[in-house]
């Protein structure tokens, strides 16, 4: 059998490299188009193979790296990657095609910027030491940092610095939380191991509940901040808003602080000190994002930032369903990690769209747009009704396991969260009004529509926003799988 | 076997409708008419087999059609076709049929016309979704489609500043509804899962079997707000109810309808008759053994209908706008059907009944009165009743079939016998199902609001025939009749306006009844009522003369005062009507609810803590990173005198970093 998940990193990255050294705008483009073709390929390979009747770890491939510290280079993909890994494979090949036609300077980076993004995203999602997560959780900062400063908007500088900085300090303290469990695990078994599964288990054994909260917050604070999540979320709407499209979209892609939720935090969370305590700090601060992301984005006058604030919302979901405890609510945070993912491309696709062709992404400075961008219009009404939760798309799915099955632990959470569901249509439908809607601003001109490979290519996801809302289940099964293997340790310690 | 070929069959009611929404959607630009042949098609296919599965139903009540489809997780996508959901079906597909027939020449020559065939193929597609639901949860998600529908056909004319805040009124208002539907069902999943234990294998969490069944279980668990104790189930059906008070036009959300005539005509004659606004009071029907089991949540029902009933009234008296006046009815009427079933406290499963069957009749005269609107404005280009008269000479067949419709509405009927107009045939047995009430229970508000309801009905049904189809014309118009492939669906509806009550009374009211007597699931509705408290009336006693005769009277009464006034024009409301009277004033501002709502509430209130929260809050917390971020760029600045350039910066950042890091660990490992 192939080494897929090795191959999952290693492709990506050669196109990337290859891509770096392309001359024109139509090499780098083309190659970095075949490079994430042939991911996708080998994603649709393993998501082939996969059975997602077991929680078990699949693909699994190690091989010893550091013997004297124990570190070892294991990847592999269980129910929480694949779907993730599924995600990513999908959007960016769409994303190149997007941004196929926009002129730009030093192509070539930008599209092998990409692909080295792909590759280190990927490269969390299957490692399986903590060694080499840390090195790809870094290594996801580089692409994103370059993308905000070199290509982003006028305040890029700012922004990317911003970014580069928080989430940086974030992913310190998270190493910290790791040194801090590979020692105490060490002084313990009296053997080193960088394994993450294997530290996740030894973390019980640690005698200090003390030392275990603390090792436990320092981790999840990386995760949070990186999520994000109120109140570690400011570095969001300035690198959103300041990031160019695609930089925007990978963005959305970066579903890392979310899998690391699911694939570190929640198994250790039961054997936490105070574990009741870090469940309802969880809870709230899942609802309360939800909550204020949406207030915060009701007030925005900028497009890309309305949609930068909803995401924050969007993401207390994944926060609440996790700190939910129950398969089902687990299970449908791991799905709005994927749903969101799908939707925001669409949206900020839509908002890219809307500033290259006319100039202007203020809200009250369109007006009547979709008289002149009828195609745009179709699929940014998509993508906003998926975004405020309509049924038959997949946000809505995401949105009913949460709330619903979080419900049985946290009902003061569910209601919390339930007050923003009018607020999150309102701002939605008021951006959609204020700009597509109405008489036709003269003063933008004659606007062209979005071409046809833009069309394709948000038309396609906009799809697959549709299949997955009516049809969750072949990423979802495996899903409720690896939640009720999380959930029946909590279980089983009475959390 | 005929059996199992209707139940494949069953599955496509909604899928041709949804189908020919695809086929409209991507191909009927290319096609004659937008496409409009495709829904046309669909949707008499759809009311052919409904048509087939009600009358077999009719034979045997107990040949119920039902299956389940794993969706994902424990709910399921199935189809539960019982009396009361072949009646729902029968009647949407019929009405949407005429509708779209109507359209074809309505719409004809509109740069959009494949999109609107589009909608409103989906738009009845997810209303057929709805009633054949079999589980909770996909009448939510249906219902949702609806709202979507709704917001894109009442904007359908986006050009229009109106057009697109009267669609985005209707979407945040309805959804106000739909949060509380959306937390009913939330709590409702949580609490069966209790009662469950978990999930068991083959069972769905949310079918309405599944749920009714916990009914008495339901009813144990006691919540205490603001130390009441409260029934589950109370809160439960109350949350469902504020769904339907959304979707059905009920005080106080139901001023998004009035609005909703922005989109065209056949849009309102589609959302006042058929699709959206009769979803209200088939969820409280279809969950109607949870209501009745919870105690006081029919009475509150009961209290609100009657209250809007009453309350629309007073507004449609003084509305100019033909469409406007309209939109009151519905309302009215809506509050009739939710009184119906509040009223079931008393009279149990006949409330389910009486109220169906004028949903019904309201379908066939709503639809009717709205398309006759249409084709008056259609002919004459206006739609102020202040601009019309003297439509009847040139509009003849609108004004017999808008007059006819007219007087169902009013509900104009002989008592005791079985010859009246449809309205009459169900709107007198809510009334006096109102009186039976009183009677049994001493409490009279019901019947009052009824009764005061139907004056106003026929003050304001007859003022607008009055203005618009008689006298001289008080503007320049230039009318004709309009083509026959529209007066064709309005002569067909005028006969259903007229004789369908009286054709089917009896057997229909019974039929309906048999949805939660003998079929589905087996209920006593005896025992659910004990459960809530509720004691059913035993046997009805006589009515005196005076009841069966009072609705009539009221109905005369309000005729002949729109007749003194708007037609012999002998009194002349003068002052009374204009804006310097404060109660006229009132009314015609719609007690100010639009101020009320949006300038107050929303834009004040909402928008007053939202620049508090955003504002405030939000530079709070990004002044402290961008705080820390300045020290950091400090010291980075001290840095740079050395080195410049990104990579060095990271460099820097991961030598700081491990150094704290190693100081850090150190620090861990003493405490160790």
């Amino acid at each position: 059998m192939l080494p897929v998940a090795s191959l999952l990193i290693l492709v990506p990255l050669i196109f990337a490299a290859v891509t770096f050294f392309t001359k024109t705008k139509t090499q780098a483009a083309g190659l970095a188009f075949l490079g994430s073709l042939a991911t996708l390929g080998l994603t649709l390979y393993a998501y082939l193979k996969f059975d997602s009747s077991t929680a078990a770890m699949q693909f699994f491939e190690s091989i010893e790296w550091i013997p004297s510290l124990g570190a070892k280079y294991s990847v592999g993909i269980d129910g929480i990657s694949m779907p993730l890994i599924l995600l990513n494979a999908i959007v960016i090949p769409f994303l190149i095609l997007y941004s196929w036609n926009e002129d730009r300077e030093a192509p070539n980076r930008f599209y092998g910027l990409i692909l080295t993004m792909q590759a280190a995203v990927i490269g969390v999602f299957v490692a399986l030491d903590f060694l080499v997560f840390y090195i790809f959780w870094e290594l996801t900062l580089i692409p994103l940092f370059f993308m905000v400063n070199i290509w982003g908007g006028e305040k890029r500088v700012h922004a990317s610095y911003k970014f580069f900085i928080y989430t940086h300090v974030a992913s310190l303290v998270m190493l910290l939380g790791i040194f801090g469990l590979f020692y105490a695990s060490w002084q313990q078994t009296g053997i080193p191991t960088f394994d993450i599964r294997e530290l996740v288990s030894q973390f019980q054994f640690f005698e200090s509940g003390l030392l275990r909260d603390a090792i436990f917050l320092s981790i999840i604070f990386g995760f949070l901040t990186k999520l994000p999540t109120f109140p570690f979320h400011s570095w969001l709407p300035d690198a959103y808003t300041e990031a160019p499209t695609a930089g925007s979209v990978l963005f959305i892609l970066l579903k890392i602080g979310g899998y690391g939720l699911f694939r570190i935090s929640l198994p250790m969370l039961p054997n936490t000190g105070s574990p009741r305590l870090i469940i309802m700090l969880l809870g709230f601060l899942g609802a309360f994002s939800i909550l204020y992301g949406a207030l915060v984005a009701l007030r925005q006058k900028d497009l890309k930032r309305m949609i930068a604030y909803s995401s924050l919302s969007h993401m207390g979901f994944v926060i609440l369903g996790s700190a939910g405890l129950v398969t089902l609510s687990v299970s449908g945070a791991m799905f709005q990690q994927f749903s969101h993912g799908l939707i925001m491309s669409i949206l900020f696709m839509s908002a890219g769209a809307i500033q290259t062709n006319t100039g202007t992404r203020i809200i009250n400075n369109l007006g009547g747009l979709a008289k002149k961008m009828p195609n745009l219009a179709v699929i940014m009404m998509l993508g906003f009704m998926a975004s405020l939760g309509l049924p038959g798309l997949t946000g809505f799915i995401a949105e009913f396991l949460v709330l619903a099955f979080s419900y049985v632990n946290l009902p003061q959470f569910v209601l919390l969260a339930l007050l923003a569901i009018v607020i999150t249509a309102g701002y939605h439908l008021w951006a959609m009004q204020r700009a597509m809607f109405g008489v036709y601003n003269e003063k933008l001109g004659d606007v062209r529509d979005i071409n046809s490979l833009q069309v394709f290519s948000m038309g396609i996801i906009a799809l697959l926003v549709v299949y997955f809302g009516w049809n969750p289940n072949p990423v979802l099964n495996m899903m409720i799988t690896n939640s009720e293997a999380i959930v029946s340790l909590a279980a089983a310690l009475g959390v | 076997m005929v059996k199992t070929a209707l139940e494949e069959f069953a599955l496509l009611i909604p899928l041709l409708p949804a189908l020919a929404f695809v086929i409209t959607f991507f191909f009927g630009r290319k096609m004659p008419s937008g496409g409009a042949i495709v829904p046309i098609l669909a949707i008499a296919t759809s009311f052919v087999i409904s048509l087939i599965i009600t009358l077999r139903l009719l034979a045997n009540p107990s040949e119920v059609i039902s299956q389940s489809y794993s969706w994902f997780a424990v709910l399921n996508i199935g189809i539960l076709i019982d009396p009361l959901a072949a009646v729902m079906l029968s009647m949407v597909s019929f009405v949407s049929l005429l509708i779209h027939i109507y359209a074809v020449s309505y719409m004809s020559g509109d740069p959009g016309e494949s999109r609107y065939f589009a909608e409103t193929a989906l738009f009845t597609a997810a209303m057929l979704s709805l009633a054949l639901s079999d589980n909770i949860l996909q009448l939510f998600v249906s219902w949702e489609l609806v709202g979507l529908c709704s917001y894109l056909l009442i904007g359908f004319w986006y050009e229009r500043p109106s057009a697109a805040a009267a669609a985005k009124k209707a979407f945040l208002t309805t959804r106000v509804g739909d949060v509380m539907f959306l937390t009913g069902i939330i709590v409702l999943t949580s609490d069966l899962l209790k009662l469950a234990g978990g999930f068991s294998d083959g069972t769905y969490l949310l079918r309405f079997d599944e749920i009714f069944s916990y009914i008495p279980q339901l009813s144990t668990l006691q919540a205490n707000i603001f130390g009441f104790e409260v029934s589950h189930l109370t809160i439960i059906t109350l949350l469902f109810f504020g769904g339907a008070i959304g979707k059905s036009g009920q005080f106080p959300l139901h001023v998004w309808l009035p609005d909703a005539m922005e989109g065209p005509t056949t849009v309102s004659a589609l959302i006042h008759a058929a699709t959206m606004v009769t979803a209200g009071v088939y969820l409280v029907t279809r969950t109607f053994p949870m209501f009745i089991a919870a105690p006081d949540s029919l009475m509150v029902v009961a209290y609100l209908g009657g209250f809007t009933a009453l309350f629309a009234g007073t507004m449609g008296i003084v509305m100019n706008d033909l469409k406007r006046v309209l939109a009151y009815s519905t309302i009215g009427q809506l509050g009739y059907m939710m009184l119906g079933l509040g009223l079931g406290s008393a009279i149990g499963l006949e409330a389910v009944g009486i109220s169906i069957f004028h949903l019904v009749n309201h379908a066939f005269f709503k639809a009717l009165l709205f398309l006759c609107a249409g084709s008056v404005i259609h002919a004459v280009g206006t739609q102020d009743m202040r601009e019309l008269g003297g439509v009847g000479k040139v509009m003849p067949i609108t004004a017999v079939t808008m007059t006819v419709a007219a007087l169902a509405l009013a509900g104009f009927g002989i008592p005791g016998t079985s010859i009246g107009t449809s309205g009459f045939m169900s709107k007198d047995p809510i009334i006096e199902a109102a009186y039976l009430f009183g009677e049994h229970s001493s409490n009279w508000i019901p019947y009052i609001f009824s009764i005061a309801a139907a004056l106003l009905t026929s003050i304001y049904i007859f003022r607008l025939i009055f203005m618009t189809f008689t006298g001289e014309p008080r503007s320049n118009y230039h009318g004709h009749e309009s083509p026959a492939i529209m007066t064709i669906p309005l002569s067909i509806l005028a006969l259903f306006a007229l004789a369908f009550g009286s054709l089917t009374r009896t057997g229909f009211m019974n039929f309906l009844e048999e949805t939660f007597a003998n079929s589905f699931v087996n209920l006593d509705i005896g025992d659910l009522a004990g459960i809530g408290g509720n004691k059913l009336v035993e046997a009805a006693g006589h009515e005196p003369l005076f009841v069966l005769w009072l609705p009539l009277l009221v109905a005369v009464v309000g005729l002949a005062i729109s007749f003194v006034i708007y037609y012999l024009r002998i009194i002349k409301l003068g002052s009374l009507a204009s804006m310097k009277n404060p109660v006229y004033r009132l009314l015609y501002k719609r007690y100010y609810q639009h101020e009320i709502y949006t300038e107050f509430f929303s834009l004040g209130i909402v928008y007053g803590i939202i620049a508090f929260l955003s504002q405030v809050f939000d530079v709070i917390i990004d002044s402290i990173v961008e705080g820390i971020g300045i020290l950091t760029v400090g010291v980075s600045e001290e840095l740079r005198r050395v080195q410049t350039g990104v990579i060095q910066t990271y460099a820097t950042g991961v030598i700081v970093g491990v150094s704290l890091l190693i100081i850090l660990i150190k620090l861990i490992l003493e405490v160790l």
